[in-house]
């Protein structure tokens, strides 16, 4: 995508490394000179990532499956196999008997035996068909399996950042510079267009667009609806900076000299204006992706976003709004914990990438 | 791990309490969920403004939550004569205003005139019009009222549970056209008007509603002893339920109705709170899944849509009723604290419920053979059709915020799945929800949930077929189909009589008739409990109410 393609040349060109070399040797380059805190950031978006890609597989069971004898089960303990009974398998796990309905209370069922079998049925890990579930993440309301959730969400919450950011940013790009370039009318009516969007109160606009979504939508088409409008409403403050970065440029030296050799106006756009302001662009939106995770965990979190029975990091994490379910059934926080991670190690990318490829730092 | 330190810090979490004085005050706080939206008893519509004046005015009967019999309230007795059509009221003497003018038969005229006004939009005026007729009242005297009506009408008393208003007070307003914005929450209290047991001396918006006793009060206990004993009550408005919890649980609060999955918590602490946990009944009101049956959804420029073949094709409600995984909700949704539901009429009203009715039980292999002998097949794997072989996919809605709802609606859809019936499901926020049903009939299935009344004539804008609750087909002109009619005659028929047991058969009749016909499917009822402080004593609820509110007192410590 656009953000790779201008990292990687800005990257092959960096002083530090001397001579234009192929990306590989870049990145290998990047990787060696990243810190320890960019290096685990990395590997767990690319786990995550993984998770989206292959849930299917990754996921245990169906994550809509309703066990539903097994309601706010609690993460089962996994056991290592004695030898003698490693042809059935190497870890098991009692399975779990709900004692006290009204507490859901559960106790350990000690005369039997689940077996995870591994590669099993196209899974990475699961156990037989008739058997009892293995709940790695214990189970939700419902009895579904949290760990099989979660991996089927991250598929939402993974995304959602990305196909934001790209509409978001193209639109951004396209508009800012184009005005940054154009200058005088042109130039002053779209930023004013740009600043009565920003202007608009983001969060309530994105309840009432939400509201007016329409009931007969899949859970993919509602997907990117909410995408659709969360990069709508944030693209115009983007577009601000680049044009004001496109304004700037369009009197340097080396742009006069394309215009004076009589470039047109699109390629003074895309081969000099554009790639110009690339290096901003990749920063900046690996910073506002959490932006658009967070923002659909919100929306989930009052019912507006991804529904039943899909779902999200955020509409997970609905469930652990009152202090009753968090006492009792505490992994309930688990996908907020995947969704600080994410968080996390998308910022300390955004850092790392802003140290290495901000002009101002490139000395 | 950090999971584990947060529950922890909440489980482990001790408050210390500050004594409150409460008891020695003789006040009782409870909480209340949203702010009032109006004090003119006349114009309230939601339960919040019902609850911040419900002690401030009285109507002529008082309902007995125990005995579910009417007993005598503003009207200290009362007759029916010429064949039921005529109904005297002797008013109480003595009973004073707040402001010390004497309530009298004015007050009753007055009252009524209001109400019948077409220009003000109130909630009593539906239930008062017999047969479409006002009922003729007149004051031969300062203390009795005569109510003839146009026909024998059972719920005649029920009609008439509205509260009084002050004639003295509020005539000038009313003759200058001014009602609709008299008494409204910009009102300084101490200007209602009351006779109730207790008045109202503050109201800090989004903070609380104070109350004291009614000096003057007419009702006195056995002993002659003064009513209410209570010297004040403050409804606290606390509008997120896990905060009235933990209110209630570090004593801020002496009553709280709490949730399923609070019951446990609450019995295992009982003894350190010194509080008691009691199972009051089950819920009197009624949640189904309703089908939109309504041609104005379906018909689309000649072309009617074949889901109003399939919600009109009894088999294929049948099948649907047989996937209702009744057993599953009440686990999963109410931690066991709920009962089946199979009629509309909650079984805590002994009179009118019927019991004779089988429910449908969870049985998917008998739907999925009811949908293939109605013909609706599979036609790939995993979808089924109907049997022009339009696959079977339907819309489902309930208001969003509401998990048990939303639980219910998940394990719905799963089941269904299991059938190859698709589900989209999706809730809607209240107002965007009530607005498809009432006016823009755009939705398929919804699960909604109508409160519930002793008077079954209470549900006739739900049951008759003109009714604008009339759900799944709302306001018809005539009856769309024969048992729609056949239930619009029993309503009329329930109401001739007027002994209960007399009416009770033709109410049994019309759950029947819902029961076969299956516009809706009954769900489940919450087992509803409260819990309150040991030092209160005489504290009674019903399912129906407070018994003998009035009784109420802080034992002395």
């Amino acid at each position: 995508m656009n953000a790779r393609a201008a990292i990687a040349p800005a990257a092959a060109r960096n002083p530090v490394n001397g001579a234009r070399r192929g990306w590989r040797a870049a990145l290998r380059d990047e990787w060696r000179m990243a810190s320890l805190t960019v290096k685990l950031s990395a590997l767990l978006l690319l786990l995550f990532y993984l998770f989206a890609a292959a849930s299917p597989v990754i996921a245990p069971y169906n994550p809509a499956r309703q066990w539903r004898e097994l309601p706010d089960c609690a993460p089962m303990r996994p056991h290592l196999a004695p030898p003698s009974e490693w042809r059935r398998g190497f870890i098991y796990a009692f399975p779990m008997r709900l004692d006290n309905p009204l507490a859901r209370h559960y106790v350990e069922d000690h005369s039997r035996r689940t077996f995870v079998r591994f590669f099993d049925r196209g899974h990475l890990f699961t156990t037989a068909p008739g058997a009892p579930p293995f709940f790695l993440m214990g189970s939700e309301g419902l009895g579904r399996d949290l760990f099989s959730r979660i991996v089927y969400g991250a598929r939402v919450s993974m995304c959602i950042g990305l196909v934001g950011v790209a509409i978001s940013f193209s639109l951004g790009i396209m508009v800012g510079a184009f005005s940054g370039m154009a200058g005088g009318l042109t130039d002053s009516a779209i930023m004013r267009v740009c600043e009565i969007e920003m202007s608009l109160p983001s969060f309530y606009f994105l309840l009432a667009l939400a509201a007016v979504i329409p009931s007969g939508l899949g859970t993919t088409a509602t997907f990117f609806m909410i995408v659709a409008i969360m990069a709508f409403i944030s693209w115009a403050g983007f577009a601000r900076v680049i044009r004001g970065m496109a304004a700037s440029v369009r009197s340097a030296p080396y742009v006069e000299a394309a215009r004076a050799l009589g470039g047109s106006r699109r390629r003074l756009l895309f081969r000099h204006i554009i790639p110009a302001v690339m290096g901003f662009a990749a920063v900046s939106a690996s910073l506002s992706i959490p932006g658009y995770i967070l923002g659909e965990s919100a929306l989930s979190l009052l019912g507006l976003g991804i529904q039943e029975p899909a779902a999200s990091w955020g509409n997970l994490l609905s469930q652990a709004m009152d202090p009753q379910t968090i006492a009792y059934f505490p992994w309930v926080l688990a996908p907020g914990l995947f969704i600080s991670a994410t968080v996390m190690a998308f910022n300390f990318l955004g850092d790392h990438l802003r140290d290495r490829f901000d002009p101002a730092n490139s000395g | 791990m950090a999971a584990g330190l947060v529950a922890a810090a909440i489980a482990g979490c001790r408050v210390n309490r500050p004594p409150n004085d409460h008891a020695a005050a003789q006040t009782l706080y409870d909480a209340t969920v949203s702010d009032p939206g109006t004090f003119n008893p006349l114009l309230v519509t939601d339960a919040a403004s019902g609850g911040a004046i419900g002690d401030l005015f009285e109507s002529l009967a008082r309902l007995n939550p125990r005995t579910t019999l009417f007993e005598p309230g503003l009207a200290a007795s009362w007759e029916f004569s010429d064949g039921g059509k005529t109904l005297t009221f002797h008013l109480r003497r003595g009973v004073k205003w707040s402001d010390g003018a004497p309530f009298t038969a004015r007050d009753v005229l007055f009252t009524m005139r209001v109400i019948y006004d077409p220009k003000i939009p109130n909630s009593s005026v539906s239930a008062m019009l017999i047969d479409g007729q006002p009922i003729a009242v007149s004051a031969p005297d300062d203390y009795t009222v005569v109510a003839r009506l146009p026909r024998t009408f059972a719920p005649i008393l029920s009609s008439l549970q509205f509260s009084i208003l002050p004639a003295h007070a509020l005539e000038a307003a009313y003759a200058a056209g001014r009602f609709n914005r008299v008494w409204g929450i910009d009102t300084p209290p101490d200007r209602l008007v009351a006779l109730g047991p207790f008045l109202m001396t503050r109201y800090v918006p989004a903070q609380l509603l104070a109350y004291r006793r009614n000096p003057n009060f007419w009702m006195r206990d056995g002993h002659g002893g003064r009513l209410p004993r209570l010297k004040g009550e403050t409804h606290l408005i606390v509008p997120d339920q896990n905060a009235q919890y933990l209110q209630f649980k570090s004593g801020m609060t002496d009553v709280y109705g709490p949730r399923p999955e609070e019951v446990w918590p609450l019995e295992q602490a009982a003894r350190r709170l010194n509080i008691t946990v009691r199972k009051v009944g089950i819920d009197t009101g009624s949640l189904f899944f309703a089908f939109n049956r309504n041609p104005r959804h379906y018909v689309r420029r000649g072309v009617t849509d074949p889901r109003y073949k399939w919600f009109t094709d009894v088999n294929f409600m049948r099948a649907l009723a047989h996937a209702v995984d009744k057993r599953g909700m009440i686990d999963l949704c109410y931690r066991g604290l709920a009962v089946p539901a199979v009629s509309d009429v909650s079984p805590e009203n002994k009179i009118y419920h019927n019991p004779n009715l089988k429910d449908y039980a969870y049985d998917l292999k008998l739907a999925a053979r009811i949908l293939d002998q109605a013909g609706y097949r599979m036609i790939r794997p995993g979808v089924r059709g109907d049997p022009r072989g339009n696959p079977l996919v339907f819309n489902l809605t309930t208001n969003a915020g509401v998990p048990v709802r939303n639980q219910m609606c998940a394990i719905f859809k799963q089941d269904l799945q299991k059938l190859g019936i698709t589900v989209n499901y999706r809730p809607l926020d209240f107002i965007t929800l009530v607005k498809a049903l009432e006016s823009s009939f755009d939705w398929d299935c919804v699960l909604i949930g109508f409160t519930g009344g002793i008077e079954p004539n209470d549900a006739s804008d739900f049951l008759r077929s003109s009714g604008n609750l009339h759900i799944w087909n709302p306001a018809q002109v005539k009856p769309a189909t024969a048992w729609e009619a056949q239930i619009d005659h029993l309503m009329d028929a329930g109401t001739m009589a007027l002994d209960p047991y007399q009416r009770a058969p033709y109410y049994w009749q019309i759950q029947q008739i819902l029961h076969d016909q299956l516009p809706i499917i009954e769900t489940v009822r919450a087992v509803t409990y409260v819990a309150y402080r040991n030092t209160l004593e005489n504290y009674n609820p019903t399912v129906w109410g407070l018994y003998r509110p009035e009784w109420i007192e802080f034992r002395a410590e």
